[in-house]
Order: C-alpha cells, then structure tokens, then sequence
C-alpha cells in the first residue's frame, strides 16, 4: 500500500517497544527467580532498576505482580496489553496471523497465574512471541513498516539493558543495531526529526543520568558517531 | 438433504470458539457506558441452503438490489417513480434517510448500493421471505468469512463430505467492487476507531482487501480529491472509500457540523466524482422500513418483472385499508418503528397488555406514518447447541450482494440466531450469536 | 430592472495559530433568471486553493483547504448584477413542501398556525403575505436574543428575533399551509449585514418575500444562496485543528 499515516507510525513503533518489553521482563525475572533459588539474593536490586520502593508482602508477591498485575506499570501483563493495544489497530499492516500470537500470548499469560509451576508455564508464552516477530517477518513486505517496528524494539531493548546495568558489550550491540535501524529509514523522509517515537528516543538516549560512567562515556561516543553517520549521510 | 434432517455439529463448538478467538473474531459493545469486547459466539451446526432455494434466492436478490439501485437513482435525480404515484412523497422526503444535499450527485456507474445486506427469513414451509433490506453499512460478512477458514480446519470430513460451494472469495468479490467504483488511487477503509462494535470487521476486511484501514484524522480533501496524509509529510490519493461511518457524521461541512469523525468537504470531492464512497450517501431512503413496503412495486416498475422473493406481508397503516386491518388485528401483528434499527423498535402486539394495546393503537392513529405492520412468519427453527444438548432458536439470514460490474450473491451469508428461546429478534448487538451458512452445489 | 454593485467581506481571526484548516463557502451569488451577474471575483487571504463545485441546492461552494499555520482566513467578494424581480427562478425540489431541521414546528406553532388559518383562501403570494403581516405584529425585530443556531420553534417561543428567524417561522407557517418555500441567504439595501428572505412556490416559479420587512422582494434584493434553512446557506463552513478560540468578524456588505 505504501502509505502509512503518523498515526499507525506511532504504533508501529509503540508495538515493537511493548512486545519487547514483555520479553525482556519475562527473561529478566526468570533469571532473577533463578538467581534467588539459592542465595539470599533479593528482588530490592530488580525495584532499583525502576527506582520503585519495596512494597510487597514476599518474594510471591513481588513476581505475581511483575507478572500478572496489568495495573503495575512494569509488569508483563500490562506491557502485553498495551502491545495488544497497539495491535490490534494495525491488523491489515502486521496481519490478523502476527496479531492472533498476541491474544494467545494473553491467554497464555492469564492461565500461567493458577498453574502450579509458573516458570514452567510460562515457557510457551517465550515461544509465542519468537512466533510472533516470525510472523510479523514473514507477513511484512514492506520493510519500511517491519523497520518502524524494529526501531521501537531495539529502543525498548537498549533501554531496559541500561536501566538493568547489562554488560557493556550488550549495550553497545544494541546501540549498533539501533543505528542500522535507522540508517534504513529513506533518506528523502523527515521521519526522524517528526515522529513523537524518534523524539522519546532522543530523550531517553540523553537523559539517562543513572547509567555506570563507562557506559555513558560509550553512548556519548556512539551519539557521536551516529551525529557522523548522520552528517556524512 | 433438507434443511431440516441437517442437524450435526460441525466439529466442536469448543474448539471452533477457541479458534475464534485465537484470531480475535470480536465484536465491541457498550454496557452502562463502558466498552467491552465480546466475542461473537459460533454455533457448529451449519445452516444448509440447498443449490435449488439458492439459485432463487440467488435470483430474488439480485433483481431486488438492481430494483432498488434504479430507485435510489430515480429519487436523487428525476423521480419518476413517485410522479407517476407508485410511491407518495411522504414515504421519500420525511424520511431520515433522505439526503437532500445528495440530490443530483450520480456515483460511478450509478451504483448506490455497492454492499447490500438483506435479512431473509424461512418460514415453516420452506418458502424465504424478505425481512428488511440493509443498504447503508451493513455489517457482518467477516464473522462467516473467518469462521469457514477455521471450521474447515477444525472439521475437515465435513466439507469432505458435503459438496459445500466455498465461501472465502468474499474479499476478492469486495476487492473487485471497491475497484469498480475507484476513481483513481488507492482503496481505503473508513472505521470510526477501534472502539466500534464492528472494528474487528474494519480490520479484517482491511487486511484480507488491500486496503488501508484509516480514520478522519488521517484524511484530508485538497483541490476536491481526497488524500491520505502519510508519516513522513507526504499524501497518497485515495480513489475509493468504504466508509463504515454513517451519512449525517460524513463531512461536517456538508452534514452535521458537529460531527467529529468527519472529513471536511468530502462530499465536494465525491459531488466533482474524483473519489468513489461505498456506499453511497443517501441511501437511507431505500431501507427505510416504510419504503420496504414498495420494493415488490420497483421491481415491477423498474425491471417490468414479478418479484421472485416474496416480503413479509406488510401493511402501511398510512392507507386507510391497511389502517382499518392494523386496527383489527393488532394483537397478532409485529410493529415496527420505521425510525429504529438494530431490533429497537419492534413490538409483538401478542405481548401487549390490554391497555399497551389501546394506548398503541392510539399512537398509531397519531403517527400512522411512522409505523409499519406486519403478519408475525412462522419461522423455521434451527437447532443450535445449548450446554451440549441441541435445542431449537430463532435466526435469519443476511445475505450480502455486491453489486460492482454485475451483481452478485456471496454464496454464504450471516446467520445470526436467539439465545433466548422466546426471542424473536436475532440482533447480535442484543446477545445471540452465528452460524456458518452453507450453500450446497448440487 | 436595476443594476447593483456588491461588495461582501468577511475576516476570520484566531488568537492563537491553525492549520490543516477546511472550509467551504457559499458566498458567489447564484446565475439565475431574476439576477444576471455581471461580473465577480473572489479573494482569499491567505492564498488558499479551491475548487468551486454546485450543490444540490444550486449554491454555488468554494472548498478550500490551507495546510499551514495562520491566524487570519479573510474572504472578499466583489461584483456586480443586473436583478430584475419580475423574472423569477424556477428551480423546484420537493423537500422544500416538508419540515427541515430548523423549521419543525412545535406544538405552539402548530397551535398557531391552526388558529390562523382559516383566515385566507387565496394564493400562495396571498397566503405568504398574510403570514408575514401576522409575524410583523406579533414579533419583534431584535437584535442579540437569537443566534444562528435558534429554531423556528425557540424563536417563536421569544417572539422576538432578526430576519433569520423571521425566516424560519414563515417558513414553518408556509410548509403546514402547503406551500412549498425556501430559505434565501443575501445582501439587501435595509441592512450591512447579510440579509435573509423567503422565497414561496406559486405552483409556477418562485417569487420572495422579506418577512423581516413584512414586504415583497424588490430588485433591490440579490440572492446569495438557498435551501430547506440557514443550515444549508451558511456562507462560511469551516473545520480547524489548532488550540484557538474562534472569532468570526463580518464585515459591512454593500449592495449599491
């Protein structure tokens, strides 16, 4: 069709963020559960990542919510609502097949709460979304709309590395892949001054006061190139 | 093998409903001012239309939509139909589907109704009566569309089986009659947001059509074309909309001012033929329940031939006879509110009490205009399952014809159905659910 | 028949900047048999592009849209006629017979017109100058009390109002009495603003009469546009986006 409104753009990009995000969060504290089974390792460190405060009664009560309580803003539960959100409008862009591992992604998150190994449960929802980013590349052909979604993924994932203070090397790939990203976007399009996506990205990419100071000597550096990039292009 | 010994399930109703809602076959509705998402409940057990009822029904429709296409041409151009006193002019111009703005706008080939939907009903003794006519934005061809897709999967001896004509061709049909009416560029769906009842069918049709699925917000007309304003600055003309918004929230320069959801001056760029809508503005004349009345009389008129599908038996309290009849029968008769839609608006004098009746009556001598009466058809039940046992429900038929080069029938068609067993009206927007239509090839 | 020069202004101002701003005029006096125009040219300030088309009223529409930011949106229209009231349109649409939006009467209108009606048996010119004399006596020509949204119905409830509301109660009078008419949007001599009339069906053509004034049209009178009421002839349409309040400045017409 090629043609694709600001609107649609948003979500494109919003989409890649949230499906990411329910991602990063469910491997993220699978490897917390896991860390925590034998040490005296605690969840605060996981809290501080968001600067959040310990409000939890336990351990259950700290993954229940992470997991399944769509009104806690960081949980898997509410980033895969607002994934399905932002699906569910795009369904002649990404495809009724792509959005349908989305409302199965749902369902199987509602049954993991009541089954008795939540780990194990939960297994097929990681498939599901491998699924739907298969989906999503298989059904795409237009790569400026798969491009759109990838930058929002790879934003989404760069920043949740940072805020959980992944290796460096991590970020950096990350960075790298981002730069790819965009560097896809056609030249003759104002997409990166214009959309309310490249400005959140911009910001997130240099307000974050937070990160290790190697970390943010890197990004400076990689800013820099991509300024470079951006000159030379 | 009649529609009546044909009374297996399809598969499991369980594993057809998990597939739908795998593939988010939802419909939106309000409750107390909140939106919630349903799922449209599917019914296995198939309705059967044999090749023989088909054909004429097949037949019945088109004529019926040619017939009606030619009056919607008439009553915006010349008229003809109610000069020459086959319809009063009351039945047209007080009408809230009459739009005077439209008057001498001529749509691309003169086709009005691009996408019909017409609510058949089976009497007992297997003849099918026309129930009322849909010729705005009917809805509902997805669910059927999908659910085939899947039940095929989930049930595949049974189309092994039954020589069951394949029904998945409803885009490419849509496709074609979109194309037939584009003007030049690219074909778009018109939804008022995802929070309309029918959005899943928006979406849907978007995708499987080639379309894009669009909102006002996104439209906008210059030098009278319309245009699709794209992320990065730019626009993309659109040749053909199919808009599922209704005729007053159109253009709110045109229409009503306040409307929202409108694209400004878009009835200029339709008047000046640079952009196709589907379908037309306007026509609410044709489906009105008063007007419903004189389609067997445009057929004659139109296309000088007897109709082949028969209406319920109607009568106009408007004409003194017929006023006289409603009056002594009132009791065992259904009457409708030809302003309501949607199943709002019908009365089954049966359920009234003695002094309802009286006060109706009194309503209907007051406003004979706005009312219609009609014989209350002994339907033909279809089983469904109930709780895992088969019980007998209410349900009609709405079949879609497209009218674009030809017109044509989509061999299938919405069976909705009563949950409640005394229910009458089979609405999906007051509970019930589907069934798959089959259409047999031999 | 006389010859008119006419001149129509008006200036849109908004406090703050829009953009992707539509609108549709109904500004350019219709060709017609009682007014020949001579000549016409309307400006738009800021360059806009339009296109005009006919609706089906017989209005002729300028539909614009200007993409980029602006504060102001002014229209100016210039020409010149020769109007001759002897000679009448003959331009008829049945819709004109039956109740519009802003002309449904309500139960003291009916009432009204009931206790009134029986006072004529004539013609339609007769029966619209007998409804315009009643209207004269028993509304007041007032200035402030109405706006372009009042009813026939909210108007004859005030008894008061200005020649667009005087309109729409003879209009709603006319339409129970069985006689088809219109609503006609357009520049007078009385007035230096727009003017509204009425024209009536005499089963023929159409022929006006200014129910304000309480007296027929004259060739002082050039039509600007019609319909079933003023929500058919506003001369300016128009849908916006920015964070605005909106201001509508008229300036005088001219009709000399």
């Amino acid at each position: 069709m090629g043609t694709i409104s600001l609107e649609h753009s948003d979500r494109l990009y919003w989409l890649g963020r949230y499906t990411e995000r329910v991602y990063t969060t469910l491997k993220a504290l699978g490897r917390l559960y896991d860390k925590m089974l034998d040490s005296e390792h605690g969840y605060a460190e996981y809290l501080g990542f968001f600067g959040l405060t310990d409000t939890y009664a336990d351990d259950h009560a700290f993954f229940h919510s992470f997991l399944f309580d769509a009104g806690n803003p960081n949980s898997a539960a509410y980033s895969l609502e607002r994934a399905y959100d932002n699906g569910i409008v795009l369904r002649e862009e990404i495809s009724t097949a792509s959005l349908s591992f989305l409302q199965m992604a749902k369902d199987t998150l509602i049954k993991a709460e009541n089954s008795g190994n939540i780990r194990l449960s939960l297994l097929p929802l990681e498939d599901i979304l491998y699924a739907f980013w298969g989906c999503l590349n298989e059904h795409i052909y237009d790569d400026e709309i798969r491009n759109i979604i990838y930058i929002g993924k790879t934003v989404e994932r760069l920043d949740l590395y940072m805020r959980m203070k992944y290796p460096f090397s991590d970020v950096e790939k990350e960075f790298t892949r981002l730069l790819k990203n965009l560097s896809r976007v056609p030249r003759s399009t104002p997409f990166r001054y214009r959309t309310k996506a490249l400005s959140v990205l911009v910001e997130t990419l240099g307000t974050q006061e937070d990160y290790e100071r190697g970390v943010k000597e890197a990004l400076y550096n990689l800013s820099r190139l991509f300024e470079r990039e951006e000159a030379i292009g | 093998m009649t529609q009546n010994q044909f009374t297996k399930a399809v598969g499991n109703a369980g594993e057809i409903n998990d597939l739908l809602r795998r593939y988010g076959v939802k419909f939106g509705i309000y409750k107390n001012g909140v939106f919630n998402e349903q799922f449209f409940p599917f019914d296995p057990i198939p309705r059967v239309i044999t090749a023989r009822d088909f054909a004429r029904i097949e037949k019945g429709l088109i004529q019926r939509v040619d017939a009606l296409n030619a009056f919607l041409y008439d009553i915006y151009h010349d008229k003809n139909i109610v000069k020459d006193g086959i319809v009063p002019d009351d039945f047209i111009y007080i009408s809230k589907g009459y739009l005077a703005q439209c008057e001498g706008i001529t749509p691309k080939n003169r086709i009005y109704s691009h996408i019909s939907g017409i609510d058949l009903v089976q009497a007992k003794d297997g003849e099918w009566f026309i129930l009322e006519d849909n010729l705005r934005i009917p809805s509902g061809a997805s669910y059927p569309l999908i659910a085939r897709e899947l039940t095929r999967i989930a049930a595949p001896q049974a189309f092994e089986e039954n020589a069951v004509v394949d029904n998945r061709d409803y885009a490419q049909m849509l496709k074609e009659t979109m194309e037939y009416a584009n003007c030049g560029g690219i074909r778009a769906i018109l939804t008022p947001g995802r929070y309309n009842a029918a959005y899943f069918e928006h979406s849907y049709l978007a995708e499987h059509t080639d379309s894009v699925l669009v909102q006002n917000d996104e439209l906008f007309v210059e030098d009278n074309i319309l245009y699709h304003r794209t992320y990065s600055g730019g626009k993309t003309r659109i040749g053909v909309l199919y808009r599922r918004i209704a005729d007053e929230y159109l253009d709110p320069l045109t229409f009503l001012p306040e409307s929202l959801i409108g694209i400004p001056n878009l009835m200029e760029a339709y008047r000046s033929g640079n952009v196709g809508i589907i379908n037309a503005p306007g026509n609410g004349v044709a489906d009105d329940k008063g007007i419903y009345y004189f389609v067997p009389k445009m057929i004659r008129y139109y296309l000088s031939e007897e109709p082949i599908l028969k209406n319920a038996p109607t009568y106009l309290p408007f004409y003194e006879e017929d006023m006289k009849y409603v009056m002594d029968n009132l009791e065992r008769l259904v009457i409708k509110d030809v302003a309501e839609a949607g199943g709002y608006g019908v009365v089954f004098g049966s359920e009234l009490s003695k002094e309802r009746l009286e006060e109706f009556r009194n309503t209907i001598i007051a406003e004979p205009r706005r009312f219609i009466a009609q014989e209350v058809i002994d339907f033909l039940d279809l089983p469904i399952i109930d709780n895992g046992e088969t019980v007998m429900r209410k349900a009609d038929l709405r079949a879609f014809v497209l009218s674009g080069k030809t017109t044509k029938v989509w061999a299938s068609g919405l069976t909705r159905f009563s949950r409640n067993p005394d229910s009458f009206v089979v609405n999906s927007s007051q509970g019930g659910g589907f069934k798959d239509t089959w259409v047999l090839s031999r | 028949m006389k010859r008119v020069n006419f001149c129509f202004s008006t200036k849109l101002t908004f406090d703050d900047y829009v953009h992707d701003h539509s609108f549709a005029l109904r500004i350019i006096p219709p060709q017609a048999e009682s007014q020949n125009i001579l000549s016409c040219s309307l400006n738009i300030t800021p360059y806009a592009s339009v296109r005009q088309t006919v609706d089906a009223f017989g209005n002729n529409v300028t539909a614009g849209y200007l993409k980029d930011d602006h504060r102001f949106l002014d229209f100016e229209l210039k020409g010149s006629a020769e109007v001759d009231c002897t000679k009448y349109r003959t331009d008829y649409m049945p819709c004109y017979l039956y109740p519009s939006e802003y002309t449904i009467p309500d139960e003291a209108l009916k009432e009204f017109y009931r206790d009134h009606q029986g006072d004529c048996n004539a013609t339609a010119r007769d029966r619209a100058a007998y409804f315009s004399e009643l209207l004269s006596q028993i509304i007041v020509y007032q200035k402030g009390v109405t706006d372009t949204a009042t009813t026939a119905a909210q108007a004859f409830a005030l008894k008061m109002g200005v020649c667009q509301d005087f309109s729409h109660i003879l209009i709603a009078l006319l339409r129970m009495d069985g006689i088809a008419c219109r609503y006609i949007a357009g520049l007078a001599f009385c007035d230096g603003e727009t003017h509204s009339w009425v024209e009536y069906w005499t089963g023929e053509h159409w022929e006006g009469i200014d129910p304000a004034n309480n007296c027929p049209v004259s060739d002082d009178y050039l039509v600007i546009s019609q319909g079933r009421d003023f929500r058919d002839c506003a001369i300016d349409r128009g849908v916006m986006y920015g964070n605005y309040s909106r201001q509508l400045q008229l300036v005088r017409s001219v009709l000399s």
